[in-house]
């Protein structure tokens, strides 16, 4: 009986080893986004947003420092970090979530990916439709959603108002390499 | 019982192996992040503290129209004037030739004063690895004065003078709070009596501390270590309230100073701080950003 217990014990840990999860990771990954207005038309992209896709439970997770974000206005990059976004209190905006039915084989494909996008602490649920490629043993993820100013606590004063779209559309670019660790 | 035993081992060994929680990956995503220097901004935000001069350049191809003006009333007058007895204004533009290095020009009301100024940023505050504490900028200006001077009228163009060195020094406390020391060092070709000096030496204090997200409070005080003796001087002071609005940013200040170019106020400035009529000046400034270099996305 303990003989077939070690040699239970030994092969459910060989299977272990087996079955290694795969893990792609973006490193330049592509948000920017796009304020639309009759008295005005804003626009920032962040060209380093770091992003890990595992293919044993279909998770992705993406993280970013706000003041990556480039204005073609130098000032505005101020007034974002410093009046709106506040990034010294908090520098980073992140997501967690999941890619639904994900088919890591398909070449082309159309999926939601659902999950927790959290920016100056708050979170908030958020289900994007993503495309996603696979060219050779890479993954490409674009996809566009929308963002609404108030869910996550930006004050823009009246003054402003009319400048400051109070929904703001949101496109991402992602492309994924296999992660050595 | 053996075998319930083994039921639950097998499937904690299953569940250990297979499970890697988001957490996880965030926390690996965080690891992944290069080595990029993440400095400071915002320090004071404009490129006056209030009266004087601050750390802060503006990036490449910004080019800043600004409007100073000030207002006070003269002691024992009956002039009854609109707004205030006496104004003074100046009128300057600065732009950045580079991230690093600005350039500024102006002309004052107030003893007809023409200036130029280059204002360079050595060392910027960074907060990551490699942590610098402190924000450097060295400013230079050049000012010529127009009008009328004591004892003298005929004086020619080089003795109308003053050249004003400043070392700016800040360091951004909290997101809130930042303070700056600026030990200066001004020469003026001309002096008032033979008694004065012909170089100054001085130190001054500036801070801001936000009160709201567009809207700041800030307060400047100049030292002179040997002032002018044959006329009373006192110390520049300010206390006034900065406002951001897109590209406007609006400052209003109290302070006893009526000059608006460095060695103006620093060692002229005839009254002390307080209310009363002939100290009791009222400021404000407007300047206004223009990006003239746009930033491809």
């Amino acid at each position: 009986m303990n003989r077939i217990l070690i040699l239970l014990f030994l092969s459910i840990s060989f299977l272990g080893y087996n079955i290694k999860p795969e893990q792609f990771i973006a490193r330049q990954g592509q948000i920017s986004f796009f304020s639309y207005t009759t008295a005005e038309n804003i626009e920032a992209k962040n060209n380093q947003v770091l992003s890990i896709i595992d293919l044993s439970n279909n998770e992705i997770v993406i993280s970013m420092l706000m003041n990556a974000f480039v204005f073609k206005k130098s000032l505005m990059h101020e007034h974002f970090n410093d009046s709106y976004i506040e990034s010294d209190l908090y520098p980073k905006a992140t997501f967690k979530g999941k890619i639904i039915d994900f088919e890591p084989l398909t070449a082309t494909q159309t999926k939601i990916v659902k999950g927790t996008l959290t920016l100056r602490g708050i979170a908030k649920e958020v289900e994007i439709k993503t495309t996603i490629t696979k060219n050779n043993e890479n993954f490409l993820l674009t996809g566009e959603f929308e963002i609404v100013v108030e869910d996550f606590n930006i004050n823009i004063p009246p003054i402003v108002a009319p400048n400051i779209a109070k929904i703001i559309s949101t496109k991402f670019r992602f492309e994924y390499q296999l992660y050595e660790k | 019982m053996k075998n319930n035993l083994l039921f639950t081992l097998i499937s904690v060994l299953f569940g250990s192996i297979f499970s890697v929680s988001a957490q996880d990956l965030l926390d690996t995503l965080d690891k992944e992040y290069p080595d990029i220097p993440q400095y400071e901004i915002a320090t004071f935000k404009t490129t006056r503290i209030s009266i004087g001069q601050s750390i802060e350049n503006r990036r490449k191809g910004v080019l800043q129209l600004m409007a100073l003006n000030r207002y006070w009333n003269l002691a024992d007058s009956n002039i009854q004037s609109f707004v205030a007895d006496k104004a003074s204004s100046r009128f300057a533009f600065e732009y950045a030739i580079t991230d690093k290095l600005t350039t500024g020009g102006g002309w004052t009301t107030i003893e007809e004063s023409y200036d130029a100024y280059l204002k360079y940023n050595v060392l910027r505050q960074r907060k990551n690895t490699k942590k610098s504490p402190l924000s450097i900028s060295l400013f230079q200006n050049i000012s010529y004065k127009g009008d009328r001077l004591i004892p003298d009228n005929d004086i020619d163009f080089n003795e109308r003078l003053a050249y004003t060195s400043q070392v700016l020094i800040a360091h951004k406390f909290t997101p809130k709070f930042s303070l700056q020391v600026s030990p200066t060092f001004i020469h003026r070709s001309f002096s008032l009596s033979d008694s004065d000096p012909n170089n100054y030496f001085a130190l001054g204090f500036g801070g801001r501390y936000k009160i709201a997200d567009h809207v700041s409070l800030v307060s400047e005080y100049y030292y002179v270590a040997n002032p002018i003796t044959s006329i009373d001087t006192y110390g520049a002071f300010s206390l006034g309230v900065n406002w951001d609005v897109r590209f406007l940013q609006l400052q209003f200040q109290m302070t006893n100073a009526r000059s608006m170019v460095e060695d103006g106020f620093i060692l002229q400035t005839p009254n002390n701080f307080n209310t009363n009529d002939g100290n009791f000046v009222f400021g404000f400034n407007a300047i206004f950003s223009l990006h003239l270099l746009k930033k491809q996305l």
